[in-house]
């Protein structure tokens, strides 16, 4: 169905936001299409991981009139039941949703914006044919052809795509789409070369079994130190992470209009800010302590809450950091405390 | 296991040099730690790196894409560079042209003792644009980059692609007439390695004719155009040498002066009060932009600034440590005609 | 499932300054809809978000017992942006709030036990609560002695002057308070809150201590406690942390795998010293 992609926004841009890979100002983003040609076909991964789709970067949690002075009506977010297509996500994005989903639906209180658009929201995922040289999805339990976090799967056979209907929202869709054409034989078994292929080409392995256990009793220790010396402290690595989701919330008031609205942005943990208190303390005052929390996050607190690792394997952090503080090293500095400790009892 | 992607350069004479220094520096103990670049681990980068002890010397290298501006390591931000009981460390920090013009300039500004630091001075020639090469092969990943004559050549799994260097450096860098740090005739003995004299600068900014033929509404839309895409990480922010504020204005929120949201309204105000913070105090490093993810290119505002303070104030930041900045100063006459002009 | 950000309205029925320098107020609300404040079940400990919508929100401890019926009560130091519009507010203002939000003291665990509450400073409003709580003609046979103990750097510090005085004219609760220094007509104890716990020397036996306060008294009160040969488990302690969510998503209040604003305020020292010491 490679040329049908028109088609198929064609045929369901009407009834769902249709969100594929197109090109802004150089940088490939997951984004509303307006036009099905704009949509990029041919790319490695999106700069931005497409959670922009479902937690953007800013958000409106809730709108409110007032009288001038007092609050008089709170306002609802009505648009949350929209339904929404991704097209085009890579399998660690998808998995991506599956961590975001677990978090906003942890605990007692129930993220309904989240979940409301994600359920609202189906996911066609492409199978990738070349991993980047940073990716390591496979490290961390993911695979480039991981269909299961996704509703329809894609192979990307060059002149055609094979289509999968994984889940029975995708199954269903799928029962709509009257041109596609049963797959052949060499077809699926061409898929499958794809796949085997592309495990194979990982450059990137990490060893990360039992990291949590490796990192919980070395909160202190001089390596946080060491890894976090270069760090400037910006929010580049985890901006761009697909599982990162903390979040300020700002009032913004339009006193001219007698109205206003709360909203959310972004935010994280390797802003000074986030932790500081009112009173001037903060329990992470360096880029020591952010640094460490940022690791312990998603290879130690992430699984004893959720017994799955926090990181997808994307390899944006890798990519992007400012400073080229690689996550790889990171890990590797972290894997190499237990062997100093071994080799000192054995010796 | 990491793989080292940096750049295969025809540096090596430079960087023997510069770490023959930095081994005798660290022998001798006239300073505790170098910082300098090391191999990035990604294509199209660098590291910066911090050594303490003369075998590491190795690691220390000098390219084209050495392009943090390693001044920002030294401003107050953790306590990582003092010693509790020496205090201030003694650092030797390798220094391009623009790393010594932060250096010099965050002395005029008080915030750092040129007194404990020993600039390796560099020779350089320009740092690769590596925003705009990667936007120029778009969606194919870049394996390898190596100098091959006059060009930049990049390749990658069924690609190979070359850039002329002369075009693919940094603006800023084609401009530049600080490649080595500046000479201070009263601390002379700070600068080792390449350093040169310079009293002045001649500047024509011929590179700003484009921007200011254009109207008032189109270089408002060249500024929404550029920020657009701006996700607030702050990267721009937090590599700038000279942005070392202990709370930065849009971080304040008694009063709120700024919203952090990404409307673009907002957006903008965040990238010209920074910029307009940068008056007179911009080194033209470029590392901004450079460092930026989203590949905005922040440089034209700023050299638009610094075409402004050399024309009304005859200023330029980081050459001179006795000259008083002209937004740290003030003088009976001083030049103000220019305050309600539309430039 | 309601959206958990939706703030419910109330009105603010009084306004009362707790202190001399007039920087702590306590603000009272009344829920605009009876079914809400019907459904607002919370117990001591608990927290609420608060805002004055516009301006702002931030987490307050809740300084009323569920036990006094009709309003709620939130004690509030002018300190930040939002706290100081608080002091700002009148009589009639909308208040938006969302809770309760926290664990709470644990009312179940410390049934039947000796209860020893242990406060300093302004941080005394969610052990107002407690002990409001205990004391109440329905709980009060729950619980077995009660001792407060009320540290203030002066008398004009000293909050909730009336409760204090219904507290002190009961013979099933004993009332220590103490001040920093001599002050010319204070009659009660002077000195640091830990060195009064020792001259108190609370027994042990079949005890709980609840200690809030700032930082450091913290600190030398658990040293006081753990000499008195208390234990981990009998020691609660109420955390503070910067906040904006209040329901564990927005990130900021972890502390290891916790987050302070679902899994505490409340934690034992027993709890504590299994997390990582960043607070």
């Amino acid at each position: 169905m490679k040329n049908e992609i028109g088609k198929l926004y064609i045929e369901l841009g009407e009834e769902f936001n249709f969100y594929a890979p197109i090109k802004e100002k150089g940088n490939l983003i997951f984004k509303r299409v307006l036009n099905p040609d704009d949509i990029v076909l041919d790319y490695l991964n999106s700069k931005v991981p497409p959670k922009e789709i479902l937690f953007p970067k800013m958000e409106v949690l809730f709108e409110y009139k007032t009288d001038g002075k007092d609050v008089t009506e709170i306002i609802e977010r009505t648009d949350l039941d929209e339904k929404n297509i991704i097209f085009g996500i890579r399998p660690c994005d998808a998995h991506s949703f599956v961590l975001l989903e677990d978090f906003f639906a942890f605990g007692d209180y129930q993220d309904e914006i989240f979940l409301k658009k994600r359920a609202n929201t189906i996911v066609i995922g492409i199978g990738c044919n070349t991993p980047k040289s940073t990716c390591f999805c496979t490290s961390v339990e993911g695979h480039p052809f991981m269909k299961d976090d996704m509703d329809i799967f894609l192979v990307d056979l060059s002149e055609k795509y094979l289509v999968e209907g994984v889940s029975e929202k995708g199954k269903e869709l799928m029962k709509r789409l009257k041109w596609l054409t049963d797959a052949k034989k060499q077809d699926i078994q061409k898929a499958e070369e794809l796949s085997k292929q592309a495990e194979e080409s990982f450059e990137t392995k990490l060893d990360l079994k039992d990291i949590d256990k490796k990192l919980d009793p070395n909160f202190e220790h001089p390596i946080w130190a060491e890894i976090s010396d270069i760090c400037i402290g910006c929010g580049t690595c985890s901006f761009l992470c697909p599982t990162c989701t903390c979040f300020d919330v700002i009032d913004e008031n339009d006193q001219y209009n007698n109205k206003g609205r709360r909203i959310r942005i972004w935010d994280t943990c390797q802003f000074c800010l986030y932790t500081l208190h009112t009173s001037g303390h903060n329990p992470r005052d360096s880029c020591i302590e952010r640094c460490r929390n940022r690791i312990l996050h998603k290879f130690c607190y992430y699984p004893e809450n959720y017994n799955t690792l926090g990181c997808v394997g994307c390899g944006r952090c890798i990519q992007l950091c400012p400073v080229n503080n690689d996550l790889r090293a990171i890990i590797e500095k972290v894997n190499n405390i237990k062997k100093e400790k071994e080799e000192k009892i054995s010796a | 296991m990491v793989i080292i992607m940096g750049i295969e350069t025809e540096n090596s004479e430079i960087e023997n040099s510069m770490r023959e220094t930095a081994r005798s520096l660290l022998k001798e103990k006239k300073v505790d730690v170098i910082i300098g670049y090391t191999n990035g681990t990604v294509p199209l980068s660098s590291a910066p790196i911090m050594i303490t002890k003369e075998e590491e010397v190795e690691k220390l290298i000098w390219n084209n894409l050495c392009y943090v501006n390693l001044a920002k390591y030294l401003v107050p931000r953790i306590p990582q560079l003092i010693d509790p009981e020496k205090g201030d460390l003694k650092v030797g920090i390798v220094s391009k042209g623009c790393v010594g013009r932060a250096l010099i300039h965050l002395s005029v500004e008080n915030q750092i003792n040129l007194e404990n630091i020993k600039m390796i001075g560099i020779p350089c020639n320009g740092i690769i644009n590596r925003k705009r090469i990667e936007k120029e092969v778009g969606e194919k990943e870049i394996l390898e980059v190596f100098a091959f004559g006059n060009d930049i050549v990049v390749k990658g799994k069924d690609f190979e692609q070359e850039f002329s260097f002369e075009e693919y450096i940094n603006e800023l860098c084609k401009v530049c007439k600080v490649k080595s740090p500046p000479v201070l005739e009263e601390l002379a003995e700070i600068c080792i390695g390449e350093c040169q004299e310079i009293s002045s600068i001649g500047d024509n900014f011929e590179d700003l004719v484009e921007f200011e033929s254009k109207t008032t509404e189109e270089k408002w839309d060249y500024i929404k155009d550029t920020l657009e895409t701006c996700t607030r990480c702050y990267a721009c922010r937090e590599a700038c040498p000279m942005c070392y504020c202990n709370l930065c204005f849009v971080d304040q929120n008694k009063p709120i002066w700024f919203e952090k949201t990404t409307e673009i309204s907002e957006i903008i105000a965040f990238h010209l009060v920074r910029a307009m913070h940068l008056a007179g105090r911009c080194v033209a490093c470029g590392a901004c932009s450079s460092v930026c993810p989203m590949g905005i290119d922040l440089n034209l505002i700023t050299r638009k600034l610094e075409k402004i303070v050399k024309e009304r104030f005859n200023f330029t930041s980081g050459i001179d440590s006795k000259k008083m900045p002209p937004m740290m100063d003030f003088s009976m006459d001083d030049a103000e005609e220019f305050m309600l002009e539309e430039d | 499932m309601p959206n958990p950000y939706i703030p419910m309205l109330t009105t603010v029925k009084s306004i009362v300054s707790e202190n001399k320098v007039n920087d702590i107020k306590t603000l009272e609300l009344e829920f605009k809809k009876e079914e809400e404040y019907k459904n607002f079940n919370y117990i001591p400990g608990q927290f609420a978000e608060i805002s004055l919508i516009g301006k702002g929100e931030c987490p307050i401890g809740i300084a009323s017992s569920p036990t006094e019926e009709g309003s709620i009560k939130f004690t509030i130091k002018k300190m930040g942006t939002v706290t100081t519009r608080f002091h700002n507010c009148e009589v009639g203002d909308a208040v938006g709030i969302r809770g309760p939000c926290g664990n709470g003291w644990p009312i179940e665990y410390m049934k039947g036990k000796n209860i020893v509450v242990i406060g300093g400073g302004f941080a005394f409003s969610t052990l107002r609560s407690l002990v409001v709580y205990l004391l109440d003609d329905k709980y009060r046979k729950d619980y077995k002695e009660i001792t407060v103990i009320y540290g203030n750097r002066d008398s004009g510090e000293v909050l909730y002057q009336d409760v204090l005085e219904e507290w002190k004219k009961r013979d099933d609760i004993n009332v220590i308070l103490t001040i920093d220094r001599e002050e010319e007509g204070w009659t009660e104890r002077v000195g640091f809150v830990a060195p009064v716990v020792k001259e108190v020397a609370p027994s042990p036996n079949n005890a709980i201590a609840v200690v809030c306060g700032p930082p450091i008294m913290i600190k030398t009160t658990i040293v006081v406690l753990e000499e008195l040969k208390f234990k981990d488990e009998q020691i609660l302690n109420s955390l503070e942390m910067r906040m904006k969510c209040g329901i564990g998503k927005c990130g900021r209040c972890n502390i290891g795998n916790k987050y302070v604003c679902i899994d505490g305020p409340v934690f034992s020292l027993a709890e504590l010293k299994k997390l990582p010491s960043e607070y």
